[in-house]
């Protein structure tokens, strides 16, 4: 990258993804608000795509995931492995989704990957921390709750937020779209 | 944190995930002791109610799942563990985060050959508060606008419209500084010209004459009996508007084009330009063959060649490789801190056109006699870069 602005586009959008990751993301996790993990992914997306559209350069989303990982450790004070290994998953996917597809499929291909692997995200992290026991006693109670196999009640919920992925990926690229145009004093 | 410390963290944070809780106990007490004794603000930064109330209900929700999977006495013992062994990696993450030192993270970046994301996390960190302060008044006023605060949260796409473009924004201009600044490690590396002879600046702003002054002073400096090479770069006028550049031999007279206004975001270089590839090459042969004692003039350099692009290699070799009398180049005014810093010249005279009093060519000829005076104003440009 000879230009400078993919560099600078990267370091902007991901201290915005960092800011927003310490404010709203600190909030979202202390109210304990349904979804958040969702919230924070849409935010994610949309600074990604965003940045994608702005700088359609190889890479630049890994720069900017890369920046936000550095702030979230080394300024928020996150060293918790839920959040962090939630920003590389997204990183690698919306990339991903750029490499192997244009304009808003790109985008809703990298938003199925991130929210998708959300939800088995969690239940690793869960894993991690709380160990094999328990993530599979919630497993196990959110399945017998509902009378439903607990490895359908991971899919269904892959499920919806892959959809909500999709959705929040075209909706980020359109949004971004908008911006492209503030930007550039387009139509 | 010496590395002792970091080892005994590393250690408590590893002890933490054993499945016996008095080991993870242990590491809990050996966290907060020695987070005591190192750093007390860290403990009291975990130590706060809304923290501790989050690590609880998370505890509570693993020990309830497996008190209803396997029996109380479980579930209490699943609880219990998980609630340590939380607190034990909350307290380490919060010295750790406390004790790294950013500065010393991009130094080791630069070490293994990143510099270029150590300046961008550099960047990054540097531009948060102010992406803070930015995001809290754009939500107020954003606030205002949609009439409350319900009102706001359901426009919210247009917020983050307002503040992507921002951050677009934003970072426009800090690629622009970086230029300015001639910045090594996110642009190519600029090598200094160095040029041993008398260089003098020719600046002033756009639409000011520059170019003409230099056909001029050519013009001026050829009756008085130099040799004269190097380029001009006049501009390309239609309906009165700039459209582009040509290019022009000093010696030879031959003209090119250079580059054409294009549609923002399609020009090379990060710049609202597409640079025709003649256009470099004329300026290359302009600089090939300067007979020696020649006054060069280099009608401009811009933010490209402050990258170390554009026409920098070819004025660069023929600095190095041919024995000039005088150097005269043209660069915008805002450019001339960053381009005084890549000349790294031992004799530099700055002529601003719109602070000559008299004849300009005249003082362009006199500033590479070294008769000319250095004007004040100018002086403090070069010191505040």
């Amino acid at each position: 990258m000879k230009d400078l602005r993919p560099w600078t586009h990267a370091a902007l959008y991901g201290a915005l993804w960092g800011a927003l990751e310490a404010t709203a993301g600190t909030a979202l996790h202390l109210g304990r608000v349904p979804f958040r993990g969702e919230i924070m992914g849409l935010f994610g997306l949309v600074c990604l795509v965003c940045l994608r559209r702005l700088q359609p350069k190889v890479g630049v989303v890994l720069v900017a995931g890369s920046t936000a990982i550095f702030l979230k450790i080394f300024t928020l004070g996150g060293l918790y492995p839920g959040p962090l290994v939630g920003i590389g998953i997204q990183t690698l996917a919306v990339e991903f989704g750029f490499i192997v597809a244009r304009g808003p499929w790109a985008a809703a291909i990298g938003g199925i990957i991130a929210f998708g692997t959300n939800p088995v995200q969690r239940v690793i992290t869960a894993w991690i921390v709380s160990g094999t026991e328990a993530a599979t006693a919630v497993l196990r109670a959110v399945g017998e709750l509902g009378g439903i196999d607990p490895r359908l009640v991971l899919a269904g919920f892959v499920s919806l937020a892959a959809s909500m992925g999709a959705v929040g990926g075209v909706w980020a690229w359109r949004l971004a779209g908008r911006v492209e145009r503030r930007l550039r004093g387009g139509p | 944190m010496n590395q002792v410390l970091i080892a005994v963290f590393a250690l408590v944070g590893a002890a933490s995930f054993s499945s016996r809780i008095e080991v993870v106990a242990a590491s809990a007490v050996v966290a907060c002791g020695a987070t005591w004794f190192v750093d007390r603000d860290a403990l009291r930064r975990v130590l706060r109610v809304g923290l501790l109330l989050g690590l609880v209900f998370a505890a509570a929700a693993a020990g309830a799942a497996v008190a209803w999977a396997s029996g109380l006495d479980r579930g209490l013992f699943i609880g219990a563990t998980v609630l340590l062994r939380l607190v034990v990696l909350v307290t380490v993450a919060a010295v750790v985060a406390r004790s790294v030192d950013a500065e010393g993270i991009l130094a080791a970046m630069s070490r293994m050959g990143m510099e270029r994301l150590g300046l961008v996390f550099g960047l990054a960190l540097n531009c948060l508060p102010h992406l803070n302060e930015t995001a809290s008044t754009v939500w107020a006023a954003h606030r205002i606008r949609s009439g409350g605060r319900w009102a706001a949260i359901g426009r919210l796409p247009s917020l983050a419209e307002v503040l992507l473009a921002h951050t677009g924004r934003v970072a426009d201009q800090a690629a622009a500084a970086a230029a300015l600044r001639g910045h090594g490690a996110l642009a190519r590396p600029v090598t200094p010209l160095a040029p041993k002879v008398r260089t003098v600046v020719v600046t002033g702003s756009p639409g000011a004459g520059k170019t003409p002054l230099l056909e001029s002073t050519a013009d001026e400096l050829r009756n008085r009996g130099f040799v004269v090479a190097g380029f001009l770069q006049p501009a390309i006028i239609e309906n009165g508007a700039k459209i582009g550049f040509r290019i022009r031999d000093v010696a030879s007279s031959e003209v090119r084009d250079l580059a054409r206004r294009v549609a923002e975001g399609e020009g090379n270089f990060g710049t609202s330009f597409s640079f025709s590839e003649d256009g470099f090459e004329l300026g290359r042969r302009a600089l090939n063959s300067v007979p020696p004692g020649s006054i060069l003039i280099i009608d401009e350099l811009g933010p490209v060649e402050l990258r170390g692009g554009g026409h920098w290699p070819a004025v660069d070799r023929a600095l190095r490789s041919f024995d000039i009398a005088g150097l005269v180049v043209v660069v915008r005014r805002t450019l001339v801190p960053a381009l005084v810093e890549a000349l790294d010249a031992a004799d530099v005279v700055v002529v601003d056109l719109e602070e000559v009093d008299g004849d300009a060519v005249t003082e362009v000829v006199e500033a590479l006699r070294g008769e000319a005076p250095i004007r004040p104003s100018i002086n403090a440009i070069v010191t505040d870069a």
